[in-house]
């Protein structure tokens, strides 16, 4: 198994319920799970504990038989290795889309960063828009570069909180396609977080029900 | 069971230097709580009932009025400099920061000698218009006088916060407003106050810090508050168990205050969901609105600081000659110097301490920004009394070690300028704080955890990402302490090594011996250079905010 979830659970510092509990998931590689769920059920937490962001209270996770996260072990989100692509994007503003994207590639030589940016900017598109300032871009294209920034340094496990809530109707039917190729080519295993239940079925393998911190698998697409 | 892995996100450089500034604020508190509830005090019952109850009033009737006059003033200027275009709005919008660069206590003995009897709106009445006037109408040296000094030269610290945040942060939501035809007042008072109230909250406090901390003023105005009530105690009667209880009196008024402040200023940890922060777009005012504008910003500036530095320059012009000499460039450099260095100690311990407590939200980080800022709360006079104990007990230690390994003593710290300089730094460490703080909100947390998800640790993300979307917030912290210190008194006084003298110690000794016109060249050294410090700091907010 590539990716190993056990009984995880999570509560916020300051409330006494638990945000997530009893939570398991096992992915093979290469797979896309999509966690289905409403607003407020614990989806945008579930994604922030597998990257690192929060300290789970209990449970184990492993990604390719290393361990994250358990009692005793913690590894910091920057040495995790895993891509998110956050529910606003988070773009940095003062930096343009090039530098955004090869934010991730300071480990490697200035030559094949370029190469590795124009790769992905290949991927999605958008090639001619190295220059432009994230504010430059519509929502769409903030959602691609979005994608591509985590994508570059070719993260082990890939998180998407919500792509498409900032997204208009007709573009998102356009995108969710688009997005389902992009990491099925780059071979990603992926968890895909969202509320809309057709996001979830047209870009997803398998499909995870979630309710107030209670996960429930799907066998056959919704 | 699973400490260990709670406790692995803290194991950083960030948490090593937060635990050692908190503990180096927290030691001359903790050393005046001990003392505290050692020593009892035979001058204390005395005080209690019969200096008390007056203390309590005076400081109460200076807190309130002072609050309401900074807040309706700060606020509205904020508002009119970041909503609307008008005549002369560019130089207001920096000019309405130099009601700073004037000490309250300067402001004070100005105003006194422009409105006595040898002064120049009386002298004018008599010689001009023979007109005499009974000097009562003109009496400043009141509590209501105090009060209208607190006002005119501390308003800035509302001005200048909520301007800020309403400057980067109000955009969508003013210009949604406009767009449903909502009236410009009715925008003030049902959006711009609600939203900026974290602003406006931080800033008041400050103020509210600020008149509690007052010596200058009320002293020399001759109005008791628990500020001149330490020192009379300390330096008068000796008794320095009965001031230290004034202050832990006085300590228990600040922290109702800041218990307020913390309920006023709840949930306040929400930052824009768009990635783009956008500046407002001013509004032009036509015809007699813009004319309104003007005068109002103009009286507001003209009693703030164009009367009485017009009045000091002409003092300065009468004692120049006498005042100005090699001794007196000597004040110039050692103040620029703890100034710098004061302030630049301040805000690398500000960052820290706030980028700690943003990535762990937690209850220690809670109590660790809370510890930050608590100096900012105590009267300069009982952190200097704090200082000196926790230095004193350094010294005795540095001496035990000097006397073990052989030689004769070599340093001191507590005769030293590294005593004075921790003061400052403890003392106006919540200033810049403050100000990074609200920059930290501002941008939140998610560019940092973007970085972070793409390889980079901590400090790294901090220097690439957050650090170039916190210039400003950190020159602005940066220019709030300089100014600070550079106009400082009561520490200044106690702590300085002998023989150092700042232009504020200076004008201070020329003021009291009612050498009111000797004290203008020092008093308009320590204007000018925050003044040109506050330009700096505008500048450089200018070519930023042209940038983004
Ligand atoms: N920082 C926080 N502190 C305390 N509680 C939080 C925090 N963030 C989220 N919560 C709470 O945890 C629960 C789950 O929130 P979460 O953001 O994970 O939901 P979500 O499923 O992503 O919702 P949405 O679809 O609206 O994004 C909610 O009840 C929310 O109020
Ligand atoms: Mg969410």
């Amino acid at each position: 198994m590539f990716v190993e979830i056990k009984d995880l659970a999570f509560h916020y510092p300051n409330q006494k319920d638990f945000t997530l509990a009893k939570f398991f998931l096992t992915m093979e590689k290469g797979e896309i799970v999509s966690v289905l769920g409403a607003s407020g059920s614990g989806k945008s937490t579930l994604l922030r504990i597998i990257c690192g962001l929060e300290v789970p209270y209990s449970g184990v996770i492993k990604i390719n038989n290393e361990v994250m996260s358990d009692e005793s072990r913690f590894v910091l989100p920057e040495k995790r290795g895993i891509g998110m692509v956050f529910q606003d994007y988070a773009l940095f503003p003062h930096m343009n889309v090039y530098d955004n994207i090869i934010f991730g590639l300071k480990k490697l030589p200035r030559k094949e960063r370029k190469e590795r940016a124009d790769e992905v900017l290949e991927l999605i598109n958008m090639v001619d828009f190295k220059k432009r300032y994230p504010y430059e871009l519509s929502g769409g294209q903030q959602q691609r570069i979005a994608l591509a920034r985590a994508l570059a340094p070719q993260p082990s496990l890939l998180l998407l909180d919500e792509p498409f809530s900032n997204l208009d109707a007709d573009l998102q039917i356009k995108i969710r396609e688009e997005l389902r190729e992009i990491i099925k080519k780059a071979g990603i295993t992926s968890i895909f977080v969202t509320h809309d239940r057709e996001d979830a079925n047209a870009i997803a393998d398998r499909i995870l029900r979630m309710e107030h911190g209670f996960a429930y698998p799907c066998t056959v697409k919704i | 069971m699973n400490q260990l892995r709670k406790w692995t996100p803290y194991f950083n450089i960030w948490t090593l230097l937060s635990v050692i500034i908190v503990l180096l604020v927290i030691a001359p508190n903790i050393s005046i709580f001990i003392s505290f509830f050692v020593e009892s005090s035979e001058n204390w019952a005395h005080v209690k009932e019969h200096i008390l109850p007056e203390l309590l009033k005076n400081t109460t009737l200076l807190i309130i009025f002072t609050s309401i006059g900074t807040i309706l003033i700060g606020t509205s200027l904020a508002w009119l400099i970041s909503a609307y275009q008008f005549p002369g709005k560019n130089f207001f919008k920096w000019a309405l920061i130099l009601p700073l660069a004037i000490p309250p206590y300067i402001a004070a003995y100005t105003y006194n000698g422009i409105l006595n009897y040898t002064g120049v709106i009386q002298t004018t009445l008599r010689n001009r218009f023979d007109i005499t006037v009974d000097q009562v109408y003109f009496d400043i040296m009141t509590l209501p006088g105090a009060t209208f000094i607190f006002i005119f030269f501390l308003f800035p610290y509302v001005y200048t916060v909520t301007r800020a945040y309403l400057a980067n942060q109000s955009a969508a939501l003013v210009e949604n407003a406009r767009l449903f035809g909502r009236s410009n007042l009715a925008i003030f008072f049902q959006i711009i106050l609600p939203i900026s109230r974290a602003a406006i909250v931080g800033g008041t406090s400050l103020v509210i810090l600020e008149v509690l901390n007052d010596y200058g003023v009320v002293q020399y105005f001759g109005v008791p508050t628990f500020s001149t009530a330490i020192f009379q105690t300390w330096f008068g009667m000796g008794d320095l168990a009965a001031a230290i209880k004034l202050a832990a009196t006085l300590m228990i008024i600040i922290f109702m205050i800041l218990f307020l402040e913390s309920f006023l200023r709840r949930r306040k940890n929400f930052s824009y969901t768009t990635t783009k922060i956008r500046p407002l777009k001013p509004l032009r005012l036509t015809k007699w609105r813009a004319w309104t504008a003007f005068s109002y910003c103009m009286i507001v500036f003209s009693l703030g600081f164009l009367i009485p530095f017009i009045q000091l320059v002409d003092w300065m012009l009468l004692t120049y000659d006498k005042i100005a000499d090699p001794v007196f460039l000597s004040l110039i450099k050692n103040s620029l110097f703890v100034a710098v260095i004061g302030s630049l100690m301040i805000v690398v311990f500000s960052i820290v301490v706030a980028n700690f407590a943003r990535i762990h939200r937690s209850i220690i980080s809670n109590a660790f920004a809370r510890v930050t800022i608590l100096g900012y709360s105590i009267p300069g006079a009982v952190i200097a009394v704090g200082i000196l104990t926790v230095f004193l007990e350094i010294d005795a230690l540095l001496g035990e070690i000097y006397n073990f390994i052989g030689i004769d003593s070599v340093l001191f710290l507590s005769t030293s300028l590294f005593m004075l300089i921790s003061a400052y730094v403890i003392r106006f460490l919540a200033v810049s704080y403050n100000s990074i703080e609200a920059g930290f909100e501002k941008i939140g947390t998610k560019y940092n955890e973007a970085s972070r998800m793409l390889g980079m640790n901590i400090t790294k993300s901090f220097w690439k990402v957050d650090f170039p979307m916190m210039k400003v917030p950190i020159l602005s912290g940066f220019i709030l302490a300089f100014v600070d210190i550079l106009k400082e008194l009561p520490l200044t006084l106690i702590l300085r090594p002998f023989n150092f003298d700042t232009l504020s110690t200076k004008a201070f000794q020329y003021a009291t011996d009612e050498q009111i016109h000797e004290a203008a060249l020092a008093s308009i050294l320590i204007i000018v250079i925050t003044a040109i410090a506050i330009l700096i700091f505008h500048l450089v907010l200018e070519s930023d905010e042209r940038r983004s």
